[in-house]
């Protein structure tokens, strides 16, 4: 099948500009009416260490990362050695040389290398920061990065600085220009050309996930910092106070759950965002929003664990946490990401849930997510459904906890004559007023989790990728999902006969879904990066489904090529 | 508290009980702090429904039961976080959180801090009996180390806090401290404290006849002396001072205030400089994510 994409990988050490590279050729792309895939690994230290950035583009939809890239171009030896195992034949390699502070000595075979003097140039130039200008130039000759584009996108960063800063990074982009011009290509990659504009933004997962929460009617958030999460607070921060609403930060995430829970008993829509280790210590208060009916939101975006475990690196292994973490029978509601389309969408969607259904929704993103920017469709404010909560209408005696029909009791503001109650994490009666005969312990139960049955029925349905009967049927959830879509492609178009299942409601899971996927299925393949096959793990004990797990955790994400790989075996 | 939420009403103390009835022991100091709570309610007329009043777990934390208002029975030591989220998302209430040395101090002391220093605007009343009431009786925070106790056979090991000198460093701006056994001082302190605009604490002395055989009423009695009339409730050196208790004695009395911005004053600032309004085009925000 011929490649319609290019994956350009830019290494280096922390701090030499890296990231802002990536940053511009994923602008320039997004300016041609590419579609963008980014992936970035940073260093858990604050300066230093091994920084990449990877940019996937093409004209059609890209859905996840890709296997390897096709152009790498380093800025030092380390970014070369960590590298070199992942060069293929074909693989082009732009480098720092002569001047830089290594030599590639030979390539491997099939490898071509363009030498390009950056550091030397930047220091011709009297400053070493325009290092990354040198590369973006020498970059945009050998592989098409569109010059106007590119441009457009420096001049946007750096033109609100002046025009001097503008000029002086432009003069190291045609520095580049001129270096590079001088090899001759000999590798096969170049971008797309540049398409019919469309409306679009280039957002990451984490900042994406603030814009839904501030288009979703939030008007409460709570922090504490935490890798990978850290960026939601920072663009809530910034955005939420031009609604007339606050964000504040917490002395830890146990005040930042409890905040949420005191500022929507007192009628705010609120959230928070953590990571596993702070999802860990909110587990009580999370069993208290479920006891007294109280709606919170909580994004976790997942990072490698247990314990302080890989504070910067991807893993998805917070689901039974997020679904069983809290003492006690205490229902909620588990939604997933699978890209940075999701985050925005999605979390709107947990807003609205927790608000309907009355009780904690958690959303589960993932580091790898938490760093992509994706050029996702410009959203539409007034395209959204928002829900708020059921609130009393005055009439009768009011009765927090009242037992009605879908189990949904009306609430009622603090302030609000005649519906005084109180809100408990004691079991309770219809009023609230504490109650521990058995019978009500049981009823009250049952109110709570059969108010989440109708979820599944009214949530849209699971996404089957493919129709038919299938020889193995790949059911996967978060970004996973991306990964598998294109494995199921590439197998498809190779005439196996293979499906893909993609959840985003984990919890409480579409059970009967689940059942006639693999009705169609020979062999159910579940791929996720954790150690114990977590989502497996709930298939095999809610359904009738034997899943063959699929499982790796070296905190990056599968490839297309590893799922490929894995059905070929299954088949 | 916004002065708007004071003298709406016109009730007598005791039709601020709620219909349930009260669960501790007899001869408990809880009551005349309770009692004092409903006689401060009173004085300023507050209408129940404006107010919340907000608890953690122990037998103090009983208290919003007691009390005609909206209310929440949270978590042990979290009452005073959930509080700081309800009073965000409405400030003009009244937000009064009651609960123990060890909900306050031990569990929920990483708290503490926080609510002082943020000067949310809400009363936070400790009943400080120097043990744990619901649990039957282990050492608190607050327990002198003679104290033998469930957990404590031989005494204490450990050195008591005192929850004044903590309350004044973290910034708390009505620091003031009482005994159950006078339930007029109680009263006009909660009161002040209700009244006072930032975070008001309030220490309150209380004996627990069950568990704690040391800290009797006449301990306390003898423990407590009033704040000397001529001090500057405005010098936190001098109420540093008092609340150290020179001579042995423990000050009772209002021992410090201060006026400065509220948490909630802080956070509308931040809103003006934003020109934020509620209705603010969401257009604006998205389009900053253009390439
Ligand atoms: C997480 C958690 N740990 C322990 C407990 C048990 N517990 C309930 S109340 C309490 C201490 C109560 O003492 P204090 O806060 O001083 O209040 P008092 O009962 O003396 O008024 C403890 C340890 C709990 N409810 N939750």
């Amino acid at each position: 099948m011929a490649k319609r994409d290019l994956i350009i990988r830019i290494g280096g050490e922390g701090g030499e500009g890296v990231i802002s590279s990536g940053d511009f050729i994923a602008a320039a792309c997004a300016r041609a009416g590419l579609d963008v895939y980014t992936f970035k690994t940073f260093p858990a230290e604050i300066k230093g260490g091994y920084a990449m950035y990877q940019v996937r583009a093409s004209a059609e939809r890209v859905y996840n990362q890709g296997d390897t890239f096709d152009v790498l171009c380093v800025f030092n030896g380390e970014a070369f050695e960590v590298n070199k195992s992942q060069m293929r034949p074909g693989t082009a390699v732009v480098y720092d040389y002569p001047g830089g502070d290594f030599e590639p000595g030979e390539l491997p075979p099939g490898v071509f290398g363009y030498p390009i003097p950056m550091t030397q140039a930047a220091k011709d130039m009297k400053s070493i920061r325009s290092k990354n200008m040198v590369a973006l130039g020498a970059l945009s000759v050998l592989f098409n990065i569109h010059e106007s584009t590119l441009v457009g996108a420096l001049t946007k960063k750096f033109g609100k600085k002046g025009k001097e800063v503008l000029d002086f990074n432009l003069q190291g982009f045609a520095k580049g220009k001129e270096l590079a011009a001088k090899l001759t290509k000999q590798d096969p990659w170049r971008l797309a050309d540049v398409q019919d504009p469309k409306d679009i933004i280039v957002i990451a997962g984490n900042d994406a996930v603030g814009l839904g929460a501030v288009m979703g009617g939030l008007e409460f958030f709570s922090a504490y910092p935490i890798t990978p999460a850290t960026e939601i607070a920072k663009y809530v921060a910034t955005h939420l106070p031009k609604r007339g609403n606050h964000l504040i930060q917490a002395e830890d995430e146990i005040a930042s759950i409890s905040q949420v829970i005191g500022a929507s008993y007192a009628g705010l829509k609120s959230m928070t965002a953590t990571s596993g280790p702070g999802l860990a210590l909110m587990s009580e208060m999370l069993g208290m929003a479920s006891m007294s009916e109280t709606p919170v939101m909580v994004v976790d975006v997942q990072r490698g664990g247990p314990s302080t475990g890989l504070p910067t690196k991807h893993e998805q292994s917070d689901l039974f946490l997020a679904i069983h973490g809290a003492h006690g029978d205490a229902p909620r509601v588990v939604l997933s990401v699978e890209d940075v389309h999701d985050c925005v969408d999605m979390t709107i969607e947990a807003l609205n849930l927790a608000e309907e259904y009355q009780c904690p929704v958690i959303l589960l993103s993932d580091g790898s997510l938490a760093f992509s920017t994706q050029t996702i469709p410009a959203p539409k404010p007034a395209s959204y459904t928002i829900v708020n909560r059921r609130r009393w209408d005055g009439q009768g005696t009011y009765k927090r906890y009242e037992f009605t029909p879908d189990h949904i009791s009306p609430m009622a503001d603090p302030g609000t004559p005649n519906a005084m109650h109180i809100a408990t994490g004691l079991e309770h009666g219809e009023t609230g007023a504490p109650n521990w005969r058995p019978e009500n312990h049981w009823a009250m139960h049952e109110k709570r989790f059969n108010k989440l049955n109708r979820i599944v029925d009214t949530y849209r349905p699971t996404e089957i990728d493919g129709s038919g009967d299938a020889d193995v049927g790949v059911i996967t959830w978060g970004s996973t999902i991306g990964v598998v879509r294109e494995a199921v492609q590439r197998l498809r178009a190779e005439g196996l006969k293979v499906k893909g299942f993609y959840p985003k409601l984990m919890w409480p899971m579409p059970v009967q879904q689940y059942e006639a996927f693999a009705a169609t299925c020979k062999k159910i393949l579940v791929p996720e990066v954790n150690y114990q096959g977590q989502l497996a793990h709930f298939i095999r004990a809610e359904t009738s489904i034997k899943p063959i797990r699929f499982n790796i955790c070296g905190g990056l994400p599968f490839t297309p090529a590893m799922i490929v790989a894995k059905v070929k075996e299954l088949i | 508290m916004s002065t708007a939420a004071l003298h709406q009403v016109e009730m007598k103390p005791k039709e601020y009980k709620s219909e349930v009835s009260v669960v501790w022991c007899p001869g408990c100091g809880h009551h005349g702090i309770l009692n004092a709570i409903y006689r401060a309610l009173s004085e300023l007329g507050i209408d129940p429904t404006k107010m919340m009043s907000i608890s953690g777990i122990g037998c103090s934390s009983r208290t919003p039961y007691f009390i005609k208002s909206y209310k929440m029975h949270t978590l042990h030591g979290r009452a005073g976080a959930v509080a700081t989220g309800a009073q965000i998302a409405r400030p003009d209430l009244v937000v009064m959180v009651t609960g123990g040395d060890g909900d306050g101090f031990s569990i929920g002391g990483g708290h503490m801090p926080h609510m002082a220093r943020k000067n949310v605007d809400m009363t936070y009343v400790l009943y400080d009996n120097g043990i744990y009431g619901l649990t039957k009786g282990q050492y608190s925070p607050t327990s002198r180390p003679e104290l033998k106790a469930y957990t404590t056979p031989y005494g204490g090991p450990d050195t008591p806090m005192d929850p004044l000198l903590y309350m004044l460093t973290y910034g708390a701006t009505y620091v003031a401290q009482a005994f159950a056994g006078k339930p007029k001082v109680c009263a006009d302190l909660i009161k002040g404290a209700i009244e006072h605009r930032g975070f008001s604490y309030v220490n309150i002395f209380s004996q627990c006849t069950s568990f704690n055989h040391i800290d009797t009423v006449e301990y306390y009695r003898d423990l407590v002396e009033e704040v000397p009339t001529g001090h500057d409730v405005t010098d936190l050196g001098a109420a540093m001072a008092l609340a150290r208790r020179p001579n042995g004695k423990a000050p009772m009395g209002l021992l410090y205030q201060d006026k400065r911005p509220t948490l909630v004053d802080r956070l509308q600032e931040i809103v003006t400089k934003v020109g934020g309004h509620p209705d603010y085009d969401l257009n604006k925000i998205i389009d900053l994510s253009r390439p």
